[in-house]
């Protein structure tokens, strides 16, 4: 077996110059990430609720995430509980007749993992290409250089009332799509698979432990889409070009943080209280 | 000696692998009034947000006296706020100024610029020159001691960049305060700035009174002063 000369000594240092910039790189955005998550956490906690904030900011957001994601969210859940019913009926019709429990399964792998993470995804796309297209557009024509001229900070200023917001509305959203989707599963066990709805609507298998680490789940994710749509905004560059890759990377980077989130909670909560 | 408001010694900056400024040297008298002038992409206004504390150079010191408020290129006008509220935006966060003093000062500055009137609309209502003048208003609100002027006339006809001199000439006039224009328009500039730096190749290459420049014994700079290859 024969390899490939290198042809010229040039090229291997080109090549470990590019890894490490690369990496170089990476770990610059990494460190700015967690600046940005950092300033954002406090600011919500401590800061902003110091001195002048703007009029009427945090309510703003919070209508614009929540009321305006509201039918997204009912309806695409609503949807997926559909089709996870129906699915699941016809297996378990296939298998060995479970219909009776398709229910009170559907409703607490909604409570505890769909619900959240299906929901802040749906967040991620809506919301979070919102955020990093208007923070971005506000970076390329110089309005974040604007606010720090007057002593603000754009983290505060811009992140922070949406990061107040997305983790409250996640949370309510949350609850409405779980709603969403278990009536629509509901219907759909009763209309294709005649399922009585007193033994569909069982509440029985879900805990208060589920209930509690769905609600952590959807506000961490609520927490993550707009820390990291703003930091892709932030990181705009040049013109419309750069707000474009910044919203893209703001949807790519939130799906993968809520998944990422999601994983890890699951985690800590299976070994810690059995309720992964 | 004479009082500094600006002094830049050695200063300079690099974007990734590109140097824009290097070893730049420059001192602006209290009161004085800096134009600054070069080719595209020389580094005009990468120096003038150096001066304005946006950007860190690697290399050199900064120092300027006092507070400052900048004109920007594109105007920067916050586009969900209102004339009124983009004007009032450096007082009402500067802090501890009232509100009735506030919306004084807002009526004073939109009548000074002649957008008396025009407090509720928004910037994407307003005309390029519109927009020039907001910014005006909104970069000197807050009585800055130093002023900065990013091209404060880059796409406006020749009676619009008449105006904005006269609104420039008339502020500084009233207010004695310090000012840095960086502008294309070498003609005006040099009507309103007492000195002239030419900035070509990340480096500042020629320093004069305005009234040298077209005299200037620097070919390159004689030659751009008069718009001549």
């Amino acid at each position: 077996m024969s390899r490939t000369p290198i042809q010229h000594p040039g090229q291997v240092r080109r090549a470990v110059t590019a890894v490490g910039s690369r990496t170089l790189e990476a770990a610059a955005a990494a460190a700015e990430l967690g600046t940005v998550a950092a300033q954002a956490t406090s600011g919500a906690v401590f800061g902003y609720w110091r001195g002048k904030r703007p009029r009427g900011g945090i309510a703003r957001q919070m209508y614009y995430v929540g009321n305006r994601s509201l039918l997204f969210v009912l309806v695409t859940l609503g949807f997926v509980g559909m089709v996870m019913v129906y699915q699941t009926c016809l297996l378990t019709t296939k298998v060995v007749d479970g219909r009776n429990q398709v229910g009170a399964q559907w409703i607490r792998l909604l409570v505890l993992d769909v619900g959240p993470s299906l929901t802040a995804m749906m967040l991620a796309t809506r919301v979070g290409a919102g955020i990093a297209a208007e923070i971005g557009s506000m970076k390329v024509t110089e309005q974040l250089d604007a606010l720090r001229m007057s002593g603000v900070t754009p983290v505060r200023y811009l992140i922070v009332p949406r990061f107040l917001a997305c983790v409250v509305m996640t949370v309510v959203l949350t609850m409405f799509g779980v709603a969403s989707s278990w009536a629509a599963g509901g219907l759909t066990g009763y209309y294709s698979f005649q399922i009585n709805p007193r033994i569909f609507f069982d509440l029985s298998m879900v805990a208060p432990a589920h209930v509690v680490v769905g609600v952590i789940k959807a506000a961490a994710f609520g927490a993550a889409i707009p820390i990291v749509s703003g930091f892709c905004g932030l990181r705009a560059r040049g013109s419309s070009e750069g707000v474009g890759a910044a919203t893209t990377a703001a949807v790519i980077g939130s799906s993968f943080a809520v998944i990422v989130l999601d994983l890890v909670i699951s985690f800590v909560a299976m070994t810690a209280f059995g309720a992964g | 000696m004479e009082a500094l408001a600006i002094e830049l010694v050695g200063v300079g900056k690099r974007f990734g692998a590109r140097t824009v400024l290097a070893g730049v040297d420059l001192r602006v008298p209290r009161g004085g009034r800096l134009g600054v002038i070069g080719p595209a992409t020389a580094g005009k206004s990468v120096l003038l947000k150096i001066i304005a504390g946006l950007h860190h150079p690697e290399a050199g010191l900064v120092r300027v006296a006092g507070r400052i408020g900048m004109l920007f290129q594109n105007c920067a006008l916050f586009d969900f706020l209102n004339v009124a509220d983009n004007v009032a935006f450096p007082l009402v966060h500067e802090g501890g100024v009232p509100d009735h003093e506030i919306a004084a000062r807002v009526t004073a500055r939109l009548r000074a610029v002649g957008l008396a009137g025009s407090e509720h609309k928004l910037p994407a209502e307003l005309s390029g020159g519109m927009k020039k003048r907001v910014g005006l208003a909104r970069a000197t609100v807050a009585s800055p001691d130093v002023v900065l002027y990013d091209e404060p006339t880059a796409g406006l006809d020749p009676v619009t960049t008449a105006k904005i001199y006269q609104l420039l000439c008339a502020d500084h006039d009233a207010s004695g305060g310090t000012a840095v224009v960086v502008s294309s328009d070498v003609e005006a500039v040099a009507a309103f700035a007492d000195t002239i730096a030419f900035v070509d190749s990340g480096g500042v290459r020629w320093v004069g009174p305005a009234a040298e420049l077209c005299d200037a014994d620097d070919d390159v700079v004689r030659g751009f002063a008069r718009g001549t290859p």
